[in-house]
């Protein structure tokens, strides 16, 4: 789904004037942490492979950080880094924490 | 530790994110300070100014124009820059008879030591799809109509090359210094949706 | 782990995937005739749809690169040289495509074959 050139039907190209580099905290957090895996060398070049990998619908309808997100959480995990289980048990910790 | 709003839940990828790092902090993966330094790089200090310099530069030197055509990551090490998404630049420019536009189709390729990080639109589906297939269309879109004769190149980064523009210097500007000049070269000029006027503000993203 | 001083480095440095060109043949030269590969991987790949099977002309040898199809599967870096190849608008759209302007895409030695 990520192959787009000269697809057609997505409509006109919308800017944002005087945009900011990250539309929120989140988004921060997932660049931050992506390069610097990436530069500890934890990602082996498959970031890429592994946001054309998204499931076709999720990838146009996620935002890009987003693709990012999942990108570097299946990198971490098919690694053994980290397991699924891991990641949403302390998710959900911190959603309790913060209500 | 939230920065938004302070009891509306948080969504899903703001505490999947933090988790993570969370995780990666406490596996010895990642150092916190390390991840604020890199990313106050990209966020404050590295952006689209870089890019005005080298091409305010060009503008005013012949000798530094034909060195930053003919090898582009050497040219801007010159004035010191390089780096990450940056290691291979190609620099292209626009003539009366030559526009170039730069996009990456495949995801979002963007010369970041030049640049900075890429806006919204530029890794949008709309503009990924059509800046090959409707470059003109595109471009009007933007604000700038371009004659039929004109010829238009649209450089698709799809391996690790990155690409910038140098725009056209526009006339009236003779008497202006570099710095005067740096200040009216504008991001999108430099992606080439654009061309720089004597309105252009490198300040706005426009 | 990335160290708060390594980091002002690391970002100067970046991680170029360019590799050293001697001993890697190029199997073209600027100004050759070229058709892009008729294949659809399911593997990763960065030979765009729209490209495939057109013709266009070698414009720039860029050099030696690792080739992403094979080291984004751990299938090794296989090094060869990436062009910057010209198509002609109308070779990709069609004749409703404007006749002065043309797309310049960078595809690896394996992507192409003479036309």
């Amino acid at each position: 789904m990520h192959d787009l050139g000269g697809t057609q039907g997505f409509g006109p190209v919308e800017m944002e004037v005087d945009e900011p580099v990250f539309h929120a905290d989140w988004e921060r957090r997932a660049y931050r942490l992506t390069i610097s895996s990436m530069m500890a060398g934890h990602l082996n070049g498959r970031f890429r492979h592994a946001i054309e990998r998204m499931d076709p619908t999720g990838y146009l309808e996620s935002s890009y950080y987003e693709h990012w997100l999942h990108a570097l959480e299946t990198l971490l995990i098919e690694k053994g880094v980290i397991t699924e289980k891991e990641l949403s048990n302390r998710a959900a910790e911190l959603a309790k924490g913060a209500s | 530790m939230s920065t938004n709003h302070h009891n509306a839940p948080e969504s899903e990828p703001a505490l999947r994110v933090k988790a993570l790092e969370l995780l990666l902090t406490e596996k010895g993966l990642v150092d916190p300070q390390a991840l604020d330094l890199l990313v106050d790089t990209y966020e404050n200090k590295v952006g689209p100014k870089n890019g005005a310099q080298v091409v305010a530069r060009a503008w005013v030197d012949p000798a530094y124009k034909a060195r930053l055509l003919s090898n582009g990551t050497a040219a801007i090490a010159e004035l010191g820059f390089s780096g990450m998404q940056g290691e291979d630049l190609v620099v292209v420019e626009n003539t009366p008879e030559v526009h170039n536009l730069i996009v990456c189709t495949l995801c979002s390729c963007y010369p970041w030591p030049m640049l900075g990080l890429p806006p919204v639109w530029y890794k949008s589906a709309p503009y990924r799809s059509r800046a090959v297939s409707d470059p003109r269309g595109v471009l009007r879109e933007f604000g700038l109509e371009l004659a039929p004769n004109v010829e238009i190149r649209v450089w698709d980064s799809s391996a690790e090359i990155r690409y910038l523009v140098l725009p056209e210097r526009p006339k009236g500007t003779e008497h202006m210094s570099e710095a005067q000049l740096a200040e009216l070269i504008t991001r999108d000029s430099m992606i080439g949706v654009t061309k720089v006027t004597l309105d252009s503000k490198a300040g706005s993203q426009a | 782990m990335l160290r708060p001083e390594d980091v002002e480095q690391a970002v100067k440095t970046g991680g170029s995937t360019r590799r050293p060109e001697e001993g890697i043949t190029p199997c073209f030269k600027p100004g050759d005739t070229v058709r892009a590969r008729n294949r659809n991987p399911v593997g990763h790949t960065r030979l765009a749809r729209y490209a495939r099977g057109k013709q266009g002309v070698i414009h720039h040898d860029h050099g030696v690169f690792v080739f992403p199809d094979t080291s984004a599967h751990g299938l090794g870096d296989k090094p060869q040289h990436v062009y910057s190849v010209r198509f002609e608008a109308r070779q990709l759209w069609g004749d409703t495509a404007c006749g002065a302007d043309a797309v310049y895409i960078d595809l690896w030695d394996d992507y192409l074959e003479p036309a």
